[in-house]
């Protein structure tokens, strides 16, 4: 674990109730947090930061592996009074973990076989600054921020009546994919049972690339950003950036 | 049968009517070559993996006693061998179901074929949903042994993609020649050589299975057709086949033989897939459950019971009548990107080109300063030509002299050969041209497209015509009085990838001399999915030809690509309609030659009834 990645934000009068009482909880003053002395905050610091690490990890293998339910679950739900999760993609706002991040993980990202991690595409490569991750782990310990880059790849199903995308599609195929490296900017939030939840996710799209594995080379590539709102597409954002 | 197969109305033979037909079958299945005799006498136990348990005995007069799943019945069974292997195949009385077996008597493994009628199964979704025909025959494959008491083996039968890319011609003790393109590892290419009179190729769903280096068990159903179903065991070292039909003829008559059949390979196409691909994975078999985060993997979700990779285009293909098409194109044409009508929809930007053009040759300067006359054979039309700018041309039909305007595209198909296309203006039914003008030799052919068949509205008819290019002026051509383009076969066998773009390629197999079929590539390269339609081939020049098809019974969409084989490439047009309006558009693609079929041979006006 490299300490020099991660950074610790001591800003205390965030408010919330519940972060007092996790810090009170610690034995930790207000004068306490503002440091990284208090050697019991630091550890539970570095136990969320841990969780949310693996948190991340099973993001990342549940969109490699398409369980997109699983996905959906990992975001704070909806609950009345409290802002809803997001998701930012490609220009697009999916608001909501039953509404629009629902729709972004359910129907969009399947149908463009989006979100299978692959290697970085010959050429296109993020440099080493771009790789480098961070999680942040605020001192009420219940929300945190997060930098993960990304590897994967993207796709829409072509739109076409032809003969040929149908059959295509008997196979599971029928869509124009590429590669897009960038990094994941992260939000989390806990929700009433202690869990991490994802508030915010947003896909910053650092590199893109037509390219598939397998392939000698890769071709930079122009992807329309989202131009249609929900529900006149159907699987569309409910609001453009 | 005259009729094309994917035109002809089969009967919606109901369950009762199939009940009736197939109780008449409970005696066995007849065959014209003697049965063998190897199975009197003995009793078998197969077991099959995720499959049935089968206990028979087998009795004198080919009867036998099938126990399974606790249920004794009696029934009759043709039997035959093929080397050590002995394939019988019987049905269950009272029931729409039968079962096709194969037994290697050597190793005692068994492929284990169940088949039955009126499925009930449902395919698509909502609006589309719909209950496949009760005549069509279904099946599943189990692989297993013979128990003998031992130790189960390990390895069994199993899918395959050896057979990929293969063609035989097989001569059955019937009579009946059939012409096999085993192109896909899904589907069969196939030509009915005797009982069809217009030697059209169709695809059916198919399996390849792998009982040993030199033998194969194959199946094939007429799926959106008949429905029949016909299976067997080849030997590739002797090239000889044992196998039976089962199911409902163009007649609605139950087919039920067995057959043994003496086959040529007539080629074979090379396979893209990684050479340590070989196919074991069916291709409607369900990916792996993958394992939850830190769980155990599940185990994967079987395919549905008789499931199969099966396009059923005309399922989804809704008909219209030429006046709706018409109306549809008032409202909407797109020429070449260009959107005119008095519609709504006209204002809005085109819809997408329906073939990726990212591999197209570029358009060509060629016709530009050009004025010509193209003057078609036997009372065909005289088009007058003047041309000024890349993609704007005048033309004037001397049948009623009057110029008009029309946007065109045209390509340099090889040296100083035009390629060019454009609406003909004000047709009813809406109208295009496909025209390559050979500036060098004086030669000219028209494929005059228009919308609307006898059958639905919403396609495309084509027909090819013959003629000379005159012109004037320094780069005058004196046309030939003689010579002409010409329907060529020359193609015949042959079959070329054709990638639209980096991310849509398909197989053409030129297949016969009136059709072809195409078939679809999954992400690994493996061929899969695939369909049939009537074609023409002309022949412009050594190495250059213009080949059209209608995608007939399936989207009506026109494919019209001159295709240079020297170059390896094809351009060219599509042309469709339907109730988004009429659409004429642009298309083209690199190409590899995958390989050749030797069966031009096979095709021709035969002596019948001699």
């Amino acid at each position: 674990m490299n300490i020099l990645r991660r950074s610790f934000i001591w800003k205390m009068g965030l408010g919330a109730s519940g972060a007092l009482a996790a810090t009170a909880a610690l034995g930790v003053s207000n004068e306490d947090a503002s440091t990284t002395d208090n050697p019991a905050l630091r550890a539970a610091l570095l136990e969320e930061e841990k969780a949310l690490r693996k948190l991340h990890q099973a993001f990342e293998h549940a969109m490699d592996k398409g369980l997109h339910e699983e996905v959906i679950g990992m975001f704070a739900a909806d609950i009345e009074g409290t802002e809803g999760a997001e998701v930012v993609f490609n220009g697009g706002i999916f608001k909501s973990r039953s509404h629009g991040v629902s729709r972004l993980y359910r129907d969009r990202f399947p149908a463009g076989k989006t979100g299978r991690r692959m290697e970085p595409a010959p050429g296109f490569e993020l440099t080493a600054d771009q790789q480098r991750d961070s999680v942040e782990v605020l001192p009420d310990l219940r929300s945190a921020k997060a930098v993960f880059p990304y590897s994967i790849q993207v796709g829409i199903p072509f739109e076409t009546e032809t003969s040929l995308a149908a059959m295509a599609r008997l196979h599971g195929e029928g869509v124009r994919t590429w590669w897009e490296g960038g990094v994941y900017r992260v939000h989390y939030r806990k929700d009433v049972a202690g869990h991490w939840k994802i508030s915010r996710l947003e896909y910053d799209m650092l590199s893109r690339a037509d390219y598939r594995s397998g392939k000698s080379y890769a071709q930079p590539i122009s992807v329309s950003r989202f131009a249609t709102r929900f529900p006149a597409d159907p699987q569309g954002p409910d609001d453009l950036i | 049968m005259r009729i094309p197969m994917h035109r002809f109305q089969y009967t919606k033979l109901t369950k009762d009517q199939i009940a009736t037909k197939l109780k008449t079958a409970e005696g066995g299945p007849k065959s014209a070559s003697p049965f063998s005799n190897v199975l009197n006498g003995k009793t078998l136990k197969i077991v099959t993996n995720d499959g049935p348990t089968l206990e028979y005995r087998f009795a004198a007069n080919k009867r036998l006693t099938l126990t399974e799943g606790g249920k004794q019945v009696t029934a009759g069974y043709g039997e035959l061998t093929l080397n050590q292997r002995v394939f019988f195949s019987h049905l269950i009385p009272g029931e729409q179901k039968g079962y096709n077996v194969f037994i290697d008597q050597k190793t005692n493994l068994a492929t284990v074929f169940e088949v039955w009628t009126s499925s009930g199964i449902k395919q698509g979704a909502g609006a589309n949903e719909f209950t496949l025909d009760d005549r069509e025959v279904q099946r599943q494959i189990y692989f297993g042994y013979v128990d003998s008491g031992k130790a189960a083996p390990e390895k069994l039968h199993h899918y395959t993609n050896r057979m990929t890319g293969k063609g035989i011609h097989w001569t059955q003790d019937t009579g009946i020649e059939t012409l096999e393109l085993y192109a896909s590892v899904a589907n069969t290419n196939f030509v009915e050589l005797t009982r069809h009179i217009d030697d059209l190729s169709y695809v059916s769903t198919s399996d390849y299975v792998l009982a040993d280096d030199r033998t194969v068990i194959y199946n094939r159903t007429e799926c959106e057709f008949s429905g029949i179903h016909t299976c067997f065991v080849a030997d590739l070292y002797s090239v000889k086949q044992v196998g039976v039909r089962f199911g409902f003829n163009d007649k609605d008559e139950l087919e039920y033989y067995m057959f043994k059949g003496d086959g040529e390979v007539v080629g074979q196409l090379a396979y893209l897939e990684n050479f340590d691909d070989h196919g074991i994975r069916p291709m409607f078999a369900p990916a792996p459950r993958p394992a939850p985060v830190g769980g155990p993997a599940p185990a994967p979700v079987l395919p549905a019971k008789g499931a199969r990779t099966t396009y059923r285009p005309v399922r989804t293909f809704a008909h219209m009548t030429d006046e709706e098409v018409h109306h549809a194109a008032i409202q909407r044409t797109s020429v070449f990107g260009v959107v005119t009508g008095t519609g709504a929809g006209a204002a809005q930007p085109a819809p997408p080109q329906g073939l990726g053009t990212g591999n197209n040759l570029p358009f060509s300067d060629i016709l530009v300063g050009k004025e010509f006359t193209l003057r078609f054979d036997n009372g065909g039309p005289v088009r007058d030509y003047r041309i000024k700018e890349m993609f704007k041309l005048q033309y004037r039909d001397r049948s009623d002299n009057v110029w008009h305007d029309a946007d065109y595209r045209a390509y340099e198909g090889d040296d100083n050969l035009a390629w060019f296309g454009h609406m003909i203006a004000d047709s009813k039914p809406r109208a295009s041209v496909q025209v390559a003008v050979d500036f060098t030799n004086g030669l000219a052919t028209s494929i005059e497209s228009h919308m609307g068949t006898p059958y639905y509205g919403n396609e495309t008819s084509y027909r090819a015509i013959f003629g000379v290019a005159e012109m004037a002026g320094p780069s005058s051509l004196e046309a030939p009085l003689y010579v002409r383009h010409q329907l060529t076969d020359e193609l015949v066998g042959h079959a070329f990838s054709w990638s639209y773009s980096d991310q849509t390629t398909s197989m053409h197999i030129y297949s016969s001399p009136h059709s072809m079929s195409w078939v679809i590539f999954t992400g690994a390269q493996a061929l899969g999915a695939e369909w049939c339609s009537p074609c023409v081939y002309v022949k412009l020049r050594p190495g250059v030809y213009i080949f059209c098809q209608n995608e007939e019974a399936c989207n009506g969409a026109q494919m019209i690509e001159l295709l240079n084989t020297k170059a390896s490439h094809d351009c060219g047009f599509t042309y469709n309609g339907g109730a988004r309006g009429v659409s004429l558009g642009v298309t083209g693609a690199i190409g590899r030659h995958i390989g050749k079929f030797d069966i031009v041979g096979l095709y021709g006006p035969k002596r019948r009834n001699a």
